[in-house]
């Protein structure tokens, strides 16, 4: 088997003094959707911005396309092709959506412009909006577009379906596989277990700022302990 | 018909506005992107109007030349005051840290502090009266037109704020760094995701800022005469009530008020004592504060 394109070795973080993540052990292979479970405030937050360089790891190493980006500055990190749509989205809600695409589009230019505006058409009707006038599910696709222009090799994808309808959460789902289609390794970080394992390749669970357990999605689905715990194998 | 000398007052307080415009660019241009409130600026128009000193006394070049020596000091003021008194404040990454009022208050001192040690340097160095600059630099030629007589500083001062406004205009929409300093201005963690150097757009956003507080300085030098080493605080306080009055960090806004303030000013002088003339900037300040806590135009607007 292959090197990973992403490898994550006993990955500590703490803020200030006290230690967020403890050893945290995560692989995502060549052109596979690893999705990384677990509830509010067990780390999963934290690992995603370590590895985009936003946090500083204390210890271990975190490695990308074989070439170590432990405590890289940020910007140097997109430059490799390792992109980020984050939690909340942080968009620039007062530039127009072109003007945020742009950004997005940072050294490499507009050349995807085209490619990612035929994937989000919606983005292509409202590009002289305000970006914060947009919907959330629109926000969510912006963030995505955005980091989608850079051509990615990598995409990390946290809590894109939070907050947003049903029908517009399958929407985004549908699109993180044709991203996939296209040859985008996806990290993909979500409460929502479910639809994450239904795309998911591999699948990890994330407790205490701890890898519970990790495996092939199929495998994960099957577990009574996941179900039990985060698919809802009790009666809501 | 208008008496000409209502005219002549709105000529002058038009002018005067200006050259707070100039300031108030450059200020609010910096409190956008980090939104604290940067005390050196004044000190920045003054470290420009004596760059330009020195450069007259030492090599008598052009005026042209002048304008850009004092450019070239405000670039490297703006940086180093950057580095000193508020990169070491930008320790913590996340985005609360970033907008947080310890983080606000601890710059507003620092920078006050940085902006004490130069003015005492200053005069240390070129004694606390007023120097006069040489009558050949000066731009106070008298210009008439009809009833009014200006002089020519009034033009060069309205065609350099005209030019850094439009200029700023096309850099902040057309640009790349242009784009990332109004992307740190708007989020800077989201800033970090599409791999813009927030660093790198901070410090050429004090760089800006600073050319132009600096290029004020030694367009207000040649149009008065004389410059001493405090002669930006003054200037330094009617940029920040401009900006204030503008909406705190909407460009545009802070211009129109700082030429409000200037005719307010120049008005003001035909009731009472000239010596007064500042406190209309005080008063402007508190009745905004009052009753348009958002500023004059209302609504939150786009920073910088």
């Amino acid at each position: 088997m292959s090197a990973p394109l992403l490898a994550i070795e006993d990955l500590h973080v703490a803020m200030g003094p006290q230690e967020i993540l403890h050893g945290v052990q995560l692989a995502v292979p060549q052109g596979s959707i690893v999705a990384v479970l677990g509830s509010n405030g067990v780390g999963k937050t934290t690992l995603m911005r370590a590895v985009s360089g936003i946090y500083r790891a204390r210890r271990g190493s975190i490695s990308f396309d074989g070439q170590p980006i432990t405590n890289l500055p940020a910007h140097r990190i997109v430059n490799l092709g390792l992109l980020q749509a984050p939690e909340g989205r942080q968009i620039f809600s007062n530039m127009s959506v072109r003007e945020n695409l742009v950004l997005g589009g940072g050294d490499v230019g507009l050349g995807e412009l085209d490619r990612v505006l035929g994937m989000f058409p919606v983005l292509g009707e409202r590009l002289r909006q305000n970006a914060g006038s947009l919907s959330g599910g629109e926000q969510q696709m912006l963030c995505i577009a955005r980091a989608l222009m850079r051509r990615p090799t990598l995409l990390l994808l946290d809590e894109p379906s939070l907050g947003l309808a049903p029908k517009i959460v399958a929407q985004i789902f549908d699109l993180v596989e044709r991203i996939r289609a296209e040859g985008v390794s996806i990290l993909l970080v979500e409460q929502n277990a479910r639809a994450a394992l239904r795309i998911a390749d591999h699948a990890a669970v994330m407790e205490d700022g701890r890898i519970l357990l990790s495996g092939p999605a199929a495998q994960l689905r099957d577990d009574p302990r996941i179900a039990e715990a985060y698919l809802g194998g009790h009666v809501h | 018909m208008i008496d000409p000398y209502y005219l002549q007052q709105l000529a002058i307080g038009l002018s005067l506005g200006m050259t707070y415009a100039l300031m108030a660019i450059g200020f609010t241009l910096i409190f956008g992107v980090l939104n604290v409130v940067n005390f050196a600026h004044g000190e920045i128009y003054t470290l420009g109007a004596f760059a330009g000193l020195v450069l007259i006394s030492a090599v008598a070049p052009p005026i042209v030349a002048v304008i850009f020596g004092a450019l070239a000091v405000g670039a490297l003021a703006g940086f180093s005051l950057e580095r000193l008194a508020f990169k070491p404040f930008r320790r913590f990454t996340d985005e609360a840290s970033l907008k947080s009022r310890a983080m606000r208050e601890s710059t507003l001192l620092s920078s006050l502090a940085v902006s004490i040690v130069v003015r005492e340097a200053l005069e240390i160095l070129f004694g606390s009266e007023m120097r006069s600059l040489p009558f050949d630099y000066l731009i106070n030629t008298p210009v008439r037109i009809g009833p009014v007589i200006l002089v020519t500083g009034d033009f060069i001062i309205f065609g350099v704020a005209a030019a850094m406004l439009i200029g700023l205009q096309y850099l902040l929409t057309r640009t790349r760094i242009g784009l990332a300093i109004r992307a740190v201005s708007n989020n800077p963690l989201g800033a970090k995701y599409v791999g813009i150097d927030t660093d790198r757009t901070i410090i050429t956003t004090f760089v800006v800022g600073s050319m132009m507080g600096a290029a004020a300085g030694i367009l207000m030098g040649l149009y008065y005469g004389a410059i001493f080493p405090a002669m930006g605080f003054v200037p330094g306080i009617k940029a920040f009530v401009a900006m204030v009055m503008g909406g705190l960090s909407s460009i545009p806004g802070a211009v129109v008020c700082a030429l409000i303030l200037g005719v307010a000013e120049s008005m003001a002088t035909t009731f009472v004592s000239s010596g007064w003339s500042d406190m209309v900037a005080y008063a402007f300040l508190i009745l905004t504060l009052i009753f348009f806590p958002n500023g004059l135009f209302g609504a939150r607007r786009e920073r910088v």
